[in-house]
């Protein structure tokens, strides 16, 4: 064991030291950081300034101040229509309404601005006319006055679905990003070992299953750290920007198997990047023979893709029980809609096992053929 | 006591080796010579562990290596291998660790191991950033920093310059001087036969001759006779028994049977005996004459 600890040790101290490293974790933590503040980037101003001039305009400014909620509107009034044309041109003002008619705007009056307008015009002329017909606006008001319908879900809680979908696709590029970073670095630092022959000292020293899980281990933790920073700065960011109020119930439980899956991913992968990365000696040949594992991931991860859009689809459902899938899938299906315990508990046995035995066929493999230097190591040959 | 028992190993149809056998006694300093591919790396490997044999035994005082045996010992392979981004102090320290010692030991060792080696200069420097020949020496402290009860080096000698060569070579002998085994590899004979206590001579996967240095030019240097005489009557040597070379006043008398008294007389008739005695071959001559 202490063997093991050493070398996860050795990985964590020379590799969390790299520029490349700290780059990394510095540059994820700002881009996941900064998706959360994108939706107040694009949601524009949340204040306006609305000029008036005209008789008629005088009755818009209690509509616009009652339609108003959300945002916060300063009504400022003009003598005539030229000194309001020249607030709107000066830029004082949003938009200037002449005689209750007309908009003068710099360009178009769109957005929240337009249909705020829009609103207390409607509902200016609305009294207005019905006043002229001699009736009483408020209990007018008060006749047309119905409770809005409420919505009861009987499926799945939709409140949060687009929140729900926007968590699960993000999860599901940092779990991609990391899963496939940190397994590469295990497969490099094997061939590194290996072609440099430092493998021949190391074996005489420890185990090779020791020198293969120290790494795992240790590269692991490096991976596990950078997903605990992402995600410290995303819900920071998202609290900081208000986003917090928006997020689905329990945040708390889908961090959780966030982690607890990405670990899972992360050593099933590890050990085949391990095993491959044991056939040969140069990092150029490094890329080709780990291309199944490459491949396996990005299927993976487009199936995890699909299922954060689809999170009740039945390929969804189906391929978050299988290995090595699920260990996407499932912390992507659980962010984004509900998953049944059973699914879980099954997919999370599968995962495990498939896991424990990847990590034992990598370690036999690893061991057969990282010693045998030069050509690359057939393997059947390595299997056998 | 470091036994190599009738070590076989084949790669496909190639024979690697085919019985090699010899012994390494503590504190005993031995070179291992041989051609190019004639085994001695296997052999090395096998004795390490690194590599299994098809058959044949290493033992250590007649029980054979384990794994924990080994980890005591101190091994140099033959292609050299380091972290290159690894700081210096830090590499010799954590081979240090991974052989069993103690942070503070490992430390410690590493401290004064650097030192010895005039590398304390670069003791935080990248392994890449130092010169081949430092990198080297980094790579004998590795070998060296869990103070080990064996050293198995493969080609330690290759590619250093006079001065690290004489520095190395001190530090092998303060360790056979320990009680140490030696084992290692070289090319440079004038080297082996200057350090050694023993020599095996490997060729073609099997140890064609092995002894101590004195024993080996003994046998090997029987048969062959140097007799200088002055003043002798040209030709005097031609009837000579054996294969006779003349160079001047120099005589060698090759394929020579028994004790060559007879020829002694036959010199001391011709002229003025300034030398007569065995010709002691060289490590070279004797190499030269084994593997071929």
């Amino acid at each position: 064991m202490n063997g093991l600890w050493l070398v996860a040790r050795r990985e964590i101290v020379t590799r969390g030291r790299t520029k490349a490293f700290v780059i990394g974790l510095v540059v994820s933590a700002i881009l996941v950081a900064a998706l959360a503040f994108l939706p107040k980037l694009f949601s524009g101003p949340d204040s306006y300034t609305v000029g008036l001039t005209g008789a008629q305009s005088q009755a818009l400014g209690p509509a616009l101040s009652a339609a108003a909620k959300d945002v916060r509107l300063t009504v400022r009034e003009f003598p005539d229509e030229a000194s309001a044309s020249g607030a709107v041109t000066a830029g004082d003002v949003d938009a200037a309404v002449v005689d209750g008619r007309r908009v003068l705007a710099d360009g178009e009056v769109g957005g929240e601005l337009g249909l705020l307008l829009e609103t207390a015009n409607q509902s200016a002329q609305t009294q207005r006319q019905l006043s002229e017909a001699g009736l009483d606006p408020a209990k007018v008001a008060a006749a047309m006055r119905v409770a809005p319908l409420e919505q009861v879900s009987v499926g799945a809680d939709a409140r949060y679905a687009g929140v729900r979908v926007g968590i699960a696709s993000l999860l599901v590029m940092v779990l991609f990003f990391l899963l496939i970073y940190s397994s590469m670095y295990v497969a490099m630092g094997v061939v590194e070992e290996k072609g440099s022959r430092i493998v021949e000292i190391l074996l005489t020293s420890v185990r090779p299953w020791q020198l293969l899980g120290g790494k795992i281990a240790g590269l692991g933790a490096l991976a596990l750290a950078n997903m605990v920073v992402i995600i410290v700065a995303g819900l920071g960011a998202a609290a900081a920007t208000g986003l917090a109020a928006d997020l689905p119930p329990g945040m708390t439980g889908i961090v959780v198997s966030a982690l607890f899956w990405f670990i899972l991913g992360y050593a099933f992968f590890a050990a085949m990047a391990a095993a491959l990365g044991s056939l040969v000696s140069r990092q150029e040949d490094a890329n080709s023979v780990l291309t199944p594992m490459t491949m396996l991931m990005m299927i993976t991860y487009l199936v995890a893709y699909f299922a954060a859009v689809q999170p009740n689809s039945p390929v969804a459902r189906i391929l978050s029980l299988v290995p090595p899938f699920s260990s996407m899938v499932m912390p992507v299906r659980m962010a984004g809609g509900e998953v049944l315990l059973w699914e879980i508990a099954v997919a999370a046995v599968l995962m495990l096992l498939a896991t424990a035995g990847t990590l034992m066929l990598g370690a036999r493999i690893y061991s057969r053929a990282v010693l045998r230097t030069g050509a690359r190591v057939k393997l059947s040959e390595a299997m056998r | 006591m470091i036994e190599i028992d009738d070590l076989h190993k084949r790669y496909g149809d190639k024979v690697a080796l085919d019985g090699v056998t010899f012994s390494v006694r503590p504190g005993e300093m031995f070179g291992f010579v041989g051609a190019n591919g004639a085994g001695k790396t296997t052999t090395m490997r096998i004795l390490m562990g690194v590599l299994t044999a098809d058959s044949g035994s290493v033992r250590r005082d007649g029980k054979g290596l384990t794994f924990d045996d080994r980890r005591r010992f101190g091994y140099m392979p033959e292609e050299r291998g380091l972290y290159q981004k690894m700081r210096v102090f830090e590499q010799v320290e954590y081979f240090g660790r991974l052989s069993g010692l103690t942070t503070a030991g490992a430390k410690k060792a590493t401290g004064e191991l650097l030192e010895r080696l005039s590398l304390t200069e670069r003791a935080n420097d990248a392994v890449d950033a130092l010169s081949l020949g430092n990198q080297q020496r980094v790579q004998l402290a590795v070998a060296l920093v869990h103070d080990p009860e064996a050293l198995i080096l493969d080609e330690p000698f290759s590619g250093l310059d006079p001065l690290a060569v004489d520095a190395l070579a001190a530090v092998l002998a303060e360790r056979c001087a320990a009680g140490v085994p030696v084992l290692f590899s070289s090319h440079q004979l004038d080297l082996v036969e200057r350090l050694c206590d023993s020599v095996g001579i490997i060729s073609a996967g099997r140890v064609v001759a092995s002894g101590t240095v004195e024993e080996l030019r003994d046998r090997e240097g029987r048969g062959l006779l140097r007799v200088v005489v002055r003043d002798a009557s040209p030709g005097w040597a031609a009837s000579l028994p054996g294969e006779v070379t003349e160079k001047g006043d120099e005589v060698l008398v090759a394929g020579v049977d028994g004790d060559g008294q007879e020829i002694l007389q036959l010199a001391v008739k011709a002229g003025r005996v300034e030398h007569f005695g065995w010709q002691r071959p060289t490590l070279t001559e004797i190499f030269r004459e084994a593997v071929a």
